[in-house]
């Protein structure tokens, strides 16, 4: 029996998987028809899943905004959920070189240095990597001013605080989450010299049970506004469990708690997409740093920065204050790290009149006065 | 023995399993599991049929995938033959993470911040301190469990968390690249401390490591009185006393070679593939390898051909998420592929047959 | 005789995968008897036994129980047919009281439970038999023979008209055993029936009132009392005659092979597990260990061969000291040991007969090949002890775990005696054997004895150290309560030594 019995079952499962897979045929070719051959391929690598209402969803609606304002590109693919170790990152990039694609976003720091691995091989290909420091002839480095936007809300915070003290769930002690930090405790102190800022890490991008225990501990120790450089909406969820407020990030977080989030400061690559495509096609785009080490670091004036409508909580002087603070920053004539900047020691680290370079703001590894925590 | 209701079959357990349902059941686990998925695929609009085509070629059906899926396949069989010489031994290292990161810790050390810098000393050196490494971070939950007895099963599963936390404090802190914009990582290694590639392909020198181990495994285990004394001491340790075998100095040896050799993939991993430490090294490799481990029945050769498919698996499934499957739908093909393959491992040990009639009649 | 039986079998088939167990057996239990089924390992005695009690479902035939044809789905269903079994390993629960472990799984009592009159009516119940049970007592707390008394108090306390014992007395003292069958004698006046499963002959001629022989799943036999005698019976069991081989009159040599003075050691429960023993064992004698199960005698075996550590005092081989020594140096120094645990301690379970015949002599020189093993001179020597010691194995490379009892000790004492040893220590060498099996390892043990070789031979069973030792040395409570001369005494002598301290804490001899 045994051995036949096996074998016998094994060609019926196999029969039948045949006899259904038959009708299957018309899908696979339609879906061929939608891959057009001319078409500009334009591909995308993911570190979170694309509707995580946080950084990828804000990439991914940009790559739809790419294919909807460019006619002649084909964004179709994309690879989501693709962690940050060399072995995976790697494979799928070269994947999509394999698959056609000629312009490679790739959305997430860990990316990099497989990015430039894969770029050495494939000379013909443009690769944007986000958020790192290093550029190639074919490899672009592109970021946000996001510091601008913490300014601003950290504003809204200073002004909504009345314990005096505001919690920020972070995720990893890199620069760009400090710089985020000290800009928006520059806010805070801005319009509440008394208020301090409590950080507290997690070692995680997106983890909710984490960063929501990291808020709740927060909120434990006094802190009546939560903001966060978190993926998830959990802190803030956190924040209006416990009645309190908070300033979500990466999307619009008050549409998840709109008891607490008071306005978030979002990402909008679309027109960044659009514009650097449209320059590789027309072959004017370089690579060469511009900002730093950083090919293109646009802020809120170039609109891939800004703040989330405000909820009705915010008051209209405070919105008034920002819009003031705004209109500085987007002409230029002030950009939140102009001293005097003191440290967290009290010591004068940037003087009045003098500013921070954009290569000292990408280094950034320690933080202003008023905030509590270490940057380590 | 069990009777099937509505039926006259009866499920029996067999003494010893059939050997050639050691190659049956798993073939059919996975067609039940691709049919399975194929349903659900199919219940949300999608054509699984070019689905799987997909997956396979491109973990298997083209140069380029294959090679990638060797390139997974090798940190995947180090690792294994790491926990399989401890499980042979009854002695459960769930520690294997740990191990990789401490030994890809010592190779970087080895490589970046060598008293004497670079040279021919410098594979050689990342080779043995890495090893060393994994094995005395393995030794360190050895001594515990040889002296008074400790659960290493805990112990080697907490070490995991200091050495990533060591690593990750390496990184974030005093190994960072100056370089790096503070960036959490190290500077990249010198040419003298990467593993030579195969062609233009991203196959390492850790491939010839990993087929040397398994044949060096294979001898050990199988041909050696110290691989006699292991086998022992796992089937019976009472066994092991009686027969005048020193189970404490062979709890230490094992765990510390199971260790070194998880060090390795540590090594190989660092030096192959990523060339600079950083966090987020080993995507599991520790806890997969238990998967393999078990599911290759601790044979070394069976290990390299379980990490093999292992690899492809992962492989074709980030493939398949250009042809518009999101990656949930991938896991859970994953998913439901071990799920069948550990499901059908029971029925190795169980056959179907007729009931008698009369019995049949009886109830 | 002209009531009903209580019990009627007819003609139960039952197969497991390889084997039939039953074939066509019938089996009846009479009212007030005590029904024997004997039979060697193997020959589907308990098979039988639960089918009747609703264990198994047998595959072809007929249960027939007081007149009224039965099918058990369950052991309950058995139960309340009246059907009882105390099985060989108790089904108690160890932290619970003998009431609680006895009300376990009656259906019938109220979920308030009234403890005060269930225990009130327990010992009425042990009363009547002569079951001394305390029904407050907690299980673990018991003695092995206690423990089989709330099995059978369990047993009537379900209204169990049959009764089947398996293998009762494998676990008693000579003096136990005698309460249990006076016990088992009041319950047949009562109309119970009981059916006694067993393969220790004088038994069977004490207590039968009918016996029925079992050979290879097939009933051989049934005979009445008056039928009975031990020469037929063993005939019928074994199907040939058993050849009693007499005590080779070869006088013990004179030679210290292994020495004790004044040993102490604790148990694993840190308690004293021996103390102050002190004896000799000469070359060429085997010096029998009687006593009751749990009197220290897996821990005077495992103080010899090194595998617990000793208190104070000094074990000697050939006048050496080996005391300070670990396990290999003991093999080394030609302890061997047959140990109480044959699959498990003896043999590794898993592994196959080639693997388990070099357990201790891999190490060897003649075995080397650099560091490896030289599988082709391991695999010669094995073929050549597995055809003197006629092991039968299925296949050379199954694992040993599917071997008989018999095999297995076979395959055991070949690998100690080939070990060319100094001293052989066999515990328990012939539980669970069947006849054939016992005999073939008597007299292996008695063919080494006559080449040299000192035996400590640790028993249960007083006829098999009469039947080997010279001498017999007493274990009582962790002491030796007496050493005798086998010639010189005689069984009652040595059942008062074994009850020593219990009774007047005589002083060693």
């Amino acid at each position: 029996m045994k051995l036949k019995a096996l074998l016998a079952m094994a060609a019926v499962l196999l029969a039948a998987f045949l006899a259904t897979g038959c009708g299957g045929e018309k899908a696979k070719e339609t879906a061929n028809n939608q891959t057009n051959g001319e078409k500009l391929k334009v591909g995308f690598v993911y570190i979170g899943p694309v509707n995580d209402a946080g950084w990828t969803q804000a990439h991914d609606e940009a790559r739809q905004y790419l294919m909807a304002q460019l006619p002649y590109v084909d964004a179709s693919d994309y690879v989501e959920n693709v962690p940050e170790n060399p072995t995976d990152a790697e494979r799928v990039i070269t994947q999509l070189v394999e698959q056609g694609n000629k312009i490679i976003f790739t959305t997430s720091f860990g990316y990099m240095d497989p990015t430039i691995k894969v770029a050495k091989k494939y000379p013909d290909v443009t690769f944007l990597h986000c958020s790192g420091y290093q550029t190639a002839p074919n490899v672009g480095a592109y970021f946000g001013r996001m510091y601008q936007v913490r300014y601003l809300s950290g504003l809204v915070a200073g002004k909504a605080t009345k314990s005096n003290l505001i919690g920020y769930v972070a995720a990893m002690p890199i620069p760009e989450v400090i710089r985020g930090i000290n800009a928006f405790t520059l806010g805070v102190q801005k319009v509440n010299p008394e208020a301090k800022v409590k950080v507290v890490w997690t070692n995680t991008w997106v983890d909710p049970a984490i960063e929501k225990d990291a808020a709740k501990a927060l909120l434990d120790e006094g802190a009546d506004v939560i903001a966060q450089h978190q993926d998830s909406a959990s802190p803030q969820q956190a924040a209006e469990e416990a009645g309190k407020l908070g300033i979500g990030y990466n999307s619009d977080m008050g549409k998840i708690a709109p008891k607490a989030t008071m306005t978030s400061p979002v990402w909008n690559w679309g027109p960044y997409y659009v514009d650097t495509v449209k320059a590789i096609k027309e072959g004017t785009w370089k690579s060469t740093p511009t900002a730093g080490s950083l090919t293109y670091w646009g802020g809120i004036k170039e609109g891939i920065v800004g703040l989330a409508p405000y909820r009705p909580m915010v008051p209209e002087d405070v919105k008034q204050l920002v819009e003031k603070e705004q209109q500085r920053i987007v002409s230029g004539e002030w950009d939140v790290f102009n001293g005097p900047i003191k440290d967290q020691s009290g010591a004068i680290k940037v003087t009045a009149g003098q500013s921070l370079s954009d290569d000292e703001k990408l280094n950034m590894n320690w933080f202003v006065q008023g905030v509590i925590g270490s940057p380590k | 023995m069990i009777k099937l209701p509505g039926t006259n079959l009866l499920i029996e357990k067999k003494l010893s399993p059939d050997p050639a349902a050691f190659f049956v059941v798993p073939v059919i686990s996975i067609l039940l599991a691709l049919l399975v998925g194929a349903f659900s695929l199919a219940l949300s609009g999608r054509d699984y049929q070019q689905i799987y085509a997909t997956m396979f070629s491109g973990a298997f059906g083209s140069t380029y995938g294959l090679s990638e899926t060797i390139v997974k396949t090798i940190p995947l069989t180090i690792t294994s033959l790491g926990i399989a010489l401890a499980f042979r031994m009854q002695l459960w290292n769930i520690g294997g993470e740990g191990q990789i990161y401490m030994g890809a810790f010592a190779a970087t050390w080895a490589a970046l911040f060598f008293p004497v810098g670079t040279g021919w000393w410098t594979m050689p050196c990342m080779i043995l301190l890495g090893m060393l490494a994994g094995g005395l971070w393995a030794l360190l939950t050895a001594i515990p469990r040889a002296i008074w007895g400790v659960n290493e099963i805990i112990t080697t599963l907490m070490m995991n968390y200091v050495a990533i936390f060591w690593v990750n404090y390496l990184v974030y802190g005093p190994w960072k690249d100056p370089q790096g914009y503070n960036f959490p990582l190290t500077a990249t290694f010198p040419p003298e401390a990467i593993l030579p590639t195969l062609g233009v392909s991203r196959i390492h020198f850790g491939l010839f490591l990993g087929l040397l181990l398994t044949v060096l495994m294979y001898a050990v285990v199988q041909h050696t009185r110290w691989g006699y004394e292991i086998k022992v001491t796992g089937e019976s340790v009472s066994a092991a006393r009686y027969a005048g075998i020193n189970s404490k100095r062979n709890i230490l040896l094992v765990m510390f070679f199971s260790g070194a050799i998880c060090g390795l993939t540590g090594m190989t991993e660092v030096s192959g593939i990523a060339y600079r430490l950083q966090p987020g090294l080993s995507t599991g490799y520790g806890f997969t390898a238990i998967i393999i481990a078990w599911l290759a029945r601790l044979n070394p050769f069976a290990i390299v051909l379980v990490s093999f498919l292992f690899g492809g698996l992962q492989v074709g499934g980030y493939i398949v998420q250009t042809s518009g499957i999101p990656s949930s739908m991938v896991t859970m093909l994953q998913g439901l592929l071990l799920f069948f393959v550990l499901g059908g491992e029971l029925l190795t040990y169980y056959k179907i047959s007729k009931a008698p009639a009369s019995s049949g009649q009886d109830t | 005789m002209n009531q009903p039986n209580l019990v009627e079998l007819n003609n139960i088939t039952k197969k497991f995968p390889g084997v039939t167990a039953n074939d066509q057996v019938n089996f009846s239990v009479r009212p007030g008897e005590i029904h024997v089924l004997l039979g060697e390992n193997g020959s589907g005695k308990s098979t039988l036994m639960s089918v009747l009690c609703g264990l198994y479902s047998p595959d072809a035939g007929d249960i027939i129980i007081r007149g009224t044809k039965m099918q058990f789905r369950s052991p309950r269903q058995a139960i309340n047919a009246g059907i009882g079994m105390v099985h060989q390993h108790f089904k108690l629960i160890e932290s619970f009281s003998v009431a609680e472990n006895v009300i376990l799984g009656d259906q019938s009592i109220p979920q308030v439970l009234k403890m005060h009159q269930i225990k009130n009516y327990l010992t009425k119940l042990s009363q009547r038999f002569g079951l001394q049970i305390n029904p407050s007592a907690m299980v673990w707390q018991l003695s092995v023979g206690e423990k089989q008394r709330v099995e059978i108090v369990k047993m009537l306390y379900r209204g169990s008209q049959v009764l089947i014992l398996d293998e009762p007395t494998a676990v008693l003292t000579p003096q136990e055993t005698g309460e249990l069958f006076r016990t088992l004698r009041e319950m047949t006046a009562t109309g119970r029936g009981i059916v006694v499963i067993t393969h220790k002959m004088h038994e069977v001629m004490e207590i039968a009132d009918r016996v029925t022989v079992l050979r290879r799943g097939r009933s051989v036999a049934t005979l009445e009392k008056q039928q009975i005698n031990q020469q037929d019976l063993a005939w019928l069991m074994v199907g040939q005659d058993i050849l009693r081989q007499e005590k080779k009159k070869i006088p013990p040599g004179d030679k210290h092979v292994l020495e004790l003075k004044n040993v102490h050691c604790l148990n694993d429960q840190g308690l004293p597990g021996l103390t102050d023993i002190s004896f000799t064992v000469h070359s060429g004698e085997i010096f029998g260990i009687a006593g009751i199960a749990g009197s220290g005698q897996r821990e005077l075996a495992e103080v010899i061969a090194r595998l617990r550590p000793v208190s104070s005092g000094d074990v000697l081989i050939n006048n050496q000291a080996i005391t300070g020594c670990s396990p290999r140096q003991a093999i080394d120094h030609g302890v061997a040991m047959v140990p109480e645990d044959r699959l498990g301690t003896g043999l590794v379970p898993n592994m196959d007969a080639m693997d388990n015949l070099i357990l201790k002599s891999y190490r060897n020189k003649s075995l080397r090949r650099g560091p490896f093993l030289n599988r082709t001179l391991t695999r010669e020597k094995v073929n050549q002890l597995v055809s003197r010691f006629e092991i039968r194995l299925n296949a050379p490379d199954a694992p040993v775990k599917l071997l008989s009892g018999g095999n297995l000790q076979r395959l055991l004492l070949a690998r100690e005696i080939t070990s060319d040893p100094q001293l052989l220590i066999a515990v328990y060498p012939v539980r669970g054997l069947d006849i054939k099996a016992t005999e073939a390892v008597h007299n292996l043990l008695l063919e080494q004895r006559s080449k040299g070789l000192a035996v400590l031979l640790i028993s249960e069973d007083l006829e098999e150290i009469f039947k080997l030792s010279d001498r017999v040395g007493v274990l009582c409570d962790g002491r030796i309560t007496g050493i005798r001369p086998a010639d010189a005494t005689g069984v009652e002598e040595i059942g008062l030594l074994m009850m020593d301290a219990q009774n007047q804490g005589e002083t060693t001899i």
